[in-house]
């Protein structure tokens, strides 16, 4: 640039071109009709932040799943189209990442990163009439099929997955003691109020509730608490990973036998394998397979093994399987010849019965409300490095 | 120094905006403003809902910490204060809106006014601390007094209603965050040119000096704090009507933190600051966005790049801090004295 003023009118020039290029007007967006062929999914993923771990995987899963479908033709000949974006894990981010895609194509289907966003965006999912809705939150909130009538969960709610464990911990040792370890957050707190009410109706015993903040945290006099206690099972929830470790180095080192057991966000299985040595016997709660189980007839874990040779997260899974449920609905309102609305999309998601998930789940498939609270219990097995199931599939159904 | 510009009278030298020019543009900025969301996507529009309350808090914490220079970060609990009183009064007696924002401002005020009490015996990192202090015990009382706050889960809140008009999506709600913001933009700006700003800024610049001067510490800091919090609990009552649903999780340290980097960005102790802090802090990861949108990237190669996005928004405020640390409002003044003085070099 030879003068600054011609470097500041440049820099204006290119500012006001960028704004051009990246403020597309209500008339502009209307004068652009969406194409008519492809189904829109749109997500709000995320790709960085606290919860990128599970955001690449859930993004590689339905990129996956929609290759696949796309790959037989789609849906009744129309192909569905994923619009992703990148929201960092934080509600406003996601919400904007929503009016972006929304504003910018004929959305049906999509897909949420978390329990804030939902309910954010909730009220406009409602008044939009337009789109179905899952995601990555297993609230219990959300499985409220009247507050949220437009939207589901892939797998059981928070609650439904305690009460799950509870009905393992029930069968395999009746009137056992029990202990729930919770983060002091919404996602923590969900289950413990179906905690308290499930151990007692199944004559459980449950002796401690602790409480920490989320993350790494001294435990030492938490683990005290828990040797007083001694429970036969201890149970976490509220967390993906710290302070679990520590909870369980601590508590073996004291000697305590108490079977640890997590939810579905910390199940997956290198991030029970990263706990240590001592987290051998580690079990939990998962709605679906793990990737490289080849028990029975699982055409679509097959399938994901040759697409993707190495191994695949349970987030990958959730993904995978929420856009196969919400294409699922798509397709089933299409058949019926019904417009292509939340409403009917619900519907017609409702009214699947014994699907054949390919495998992801073991057993078939029924959808009542807005949870699928269905689940088996795994056990980690150091010695293979692998999760194992333990139990039979559970459903609360 | 503008020259060209001189005054004969009182009124004219008083003048907030002082030049026919100014004057000009600033119509024109106000028009635009008008016309913006009958132009706008609903995506921008959100945008422009979300960037307008930022800018309020910000400029509430700017008066505090960039005038005042008392550093504060408890932002987020002021936030937070003012978006539980809209819920809890619109859900419990239904008061009105623009009621309930004005008692969230109130809400948030008196506890303002109680944590800038030890800011009379500690300063800088120990003040910092001490609003810290104020955000846990925020975020303890809206965890645990459920009847009220609803616990952990939160509380829904229905759209804004003005005039009987729900303002249930964007186009509406900028109707009403707009006036808000710009009355609380001119409200900092004539504050500051008062007695009340006169003596933020001299205890800014040393509180010492200014005791003797015979300015109050503590009335003065207490209003600063209670002025700043007022803007934090107004922006956070229509956070809570904006986004429709409150947690304690919605108001974390990193908000806090988020506006503090805003005014420092934007230029501490400037009102242009506060605008320009905010419009970085909310817009540059969104321009950034679809900046990686329109490189032609596989879907793999975005899946790698979407962390150089973080690390890119990160660099520029390191970069700002280090060449320009009076912030984006010094380069705006820079670029406007190269226009005035044009052909002469500034």
């Amino acid at each position: 640039m030879k003068t600054k003023r011609q470097f500041l009118a440049t820099t204006a020039a290119a500012a006001a071109a960028a704004a051009a290029a990246t403020l597309p007007g209500r008339v502009l967006a209307q004068a652009r009709p969406a194409a008519q062929e492809d189904i829109v999914l749109g997500a709000s993923v995320p790709m960085t932040g606290v919860f990128a771990f599970a955001g690449i995987g859930i993004d590689a899963g339905i990129k996956d799943y929609l290759e696949i479908l796309n790959g037989q033709g789609g849906i009744k000949g129309r192909k569905v189209r994923y619009v992703p974006e990148d929201t960092g894990y934080k509600v406003d981010q996601s919400l904007a990442a929503f009016k972006k895609i929304t504003g910018g194509n004929k959305v049906n289907l999509y897909y949420a990163d978390s329990t804030g966003f939902v309910k954010a965006v909730n009220p406009e999912v409602d008044r939009m009439g337009s789109i179905l809705m899952t995601g990555a939150s297993f609230a219990r909130e959300i499985s409220n099929a009247q507050k949220y009538p437009m939207q589901f969960m892939v797998g059981p709610d928070y609650s439904e997955m305690v009460g799950i464990l509870l009905q393992y911990i029930a069968k395999a040792k009746p009137g056992a003691k029990v202990a729930m370890v919770y983060s002091d957050t919404e996602f923590g707190k969900d289950p413990v109020d179906a905690y308290r009410a499930d151990s007692k109706k199944l004559g459980l015993n449950p002796v401690l509730e602790i409480v920490t903040p989320p993350g790494s945290v001294d435990v030492s006099t938490e683990v005290i608490k828990l040797r007083r206690a001694d429970p036969d099972y201890t149970i976490f929830h509220g967390y993906v990973s710290a302070p679990i470790p520590e909870f369980i180095n601590q508590a073996r080192a004291q000697g305590l036998k108490t079977s640890f057991m997590g939810t579905f966000w910390t199940m997956d299985n290198s991030t029970v394998m990263k706990m240590g040595p001592n987290a051998d016997g580690f079990m939990g709660v998962m709605p679906y397979r793990y990737y490289y189980d080849t028990e029975g007839k699982a055409p679509m874990l097959e399938r994901i093994r040759k697409m993707r040779p190495e191994y695949q997260s349970t987030a990958y899974m959730q993904g995978f399987l929420a856009t196969m449920l919400l294409t699922e609905a798509a397709r089933r309102c299409i058949e019926a010849g019904n417009e292509l609305n939340g409403k009917n999309l619900k519907t017609a998601l409702s009214s699947i019965r014994n699907f054949d998930t390919g495998g992801i789940i073991g057993v078939p498939l029924s959808i009542k409300g807005n949870s699928i609270p269905i689940g088996r219990i795994y056990k980690a097995d150091f010695k293979q490095q692998k999760m194992l199931p333990v139990s039979d599939w559970i459903s609360l159904q | 120094m503008r020259i060209g510009t001189a005054r004969q009278t009182y009124a004219a030298d008083a003048a907030l905006f002082d030049t026919p020019t100014q004057r000009a543009w600033l119509a024109v900025l106000a028009v635009a403003l008008l016309g913006f969301p009958f132009l706008a996507s609903e995506y921008w529009l959100y945008l422009a809902c979300l960037v307008a309350i930022h800018i309020l808090s910000a400029t509430g914490l700017n008066i505090l910490t960039g005038y005042t220079g008392l550093v504060s970060l408890g932002q987020a609990a002021f936030m937070g204060v003012g978006a539980y009183t809209v819920a809890i009064l619109q859900q419990r007696w239904g008061v009105p809106s623009l009621l309930s924002l004005a008692a969230a401002g109130l809400a948030a005020l008196l506890l303002g006014l109680l944590v800038g009490l030890p800011s009379l015996r500690v300063k800088g990192l120990y003040l910092a601390i001490a609003t810290i202090a104020a955000g846990v015990l925020a975020h303890f009382a809206f965890s645990h007094f459920t009847t009220v706050t609803g616990g952990s889960a939160g509380l829904t809140v229905r759209p804004a209603s003005v005039l009987g008009i729900a303002l249930e999506d964007s186009f509406r709600f900028y109707w009403l965050v707009l006036p808000l913001t710009a009355a609380g933009l001119l409200g900092s700006a004539n504050l500051l040119r008062t007695r009340i700003g006169r003596a933020f800024i001299a205890i800014r610049d040393r509180d010492i000096s200014a005791e003797v001067l015979g300015i109050p510490l503590l009335r003065y800091k207490l209003l600063a704090f209670a002025i700043s919090s007022f803007y934090a609990g107004v922006a956070g009552g229509l956070y809570a009507f904006f986004f429709r649903a409150i947690t304690p999780e919605t108001f974390p340290l990193v908000l806090s933190i988020f506006f503090l980097a805003a005014i420092i960005v934007g230029g501490l102790g400037t009102v242009l600051g506060s605008i320009l802090g905010a419009l970085f802090m909310t817009l540059v990861p969104e321009v950034l966005k679809s900046v990686m949108g329109w490189l032609p990237l596989s879907g793999n190669a975005t899946l790698y790049l979407s962390p150089v996005r973080t690390i890119v928004f990160g660099a520029l405020i390191v970069l700002f801090l280090v060449f320009e640390p009076l912030g984006l409002a010094e380069v705006w003044r820079r670029v406007r004295r190269t226009f005035h003085l044009w052909p002469f070099r500034t």
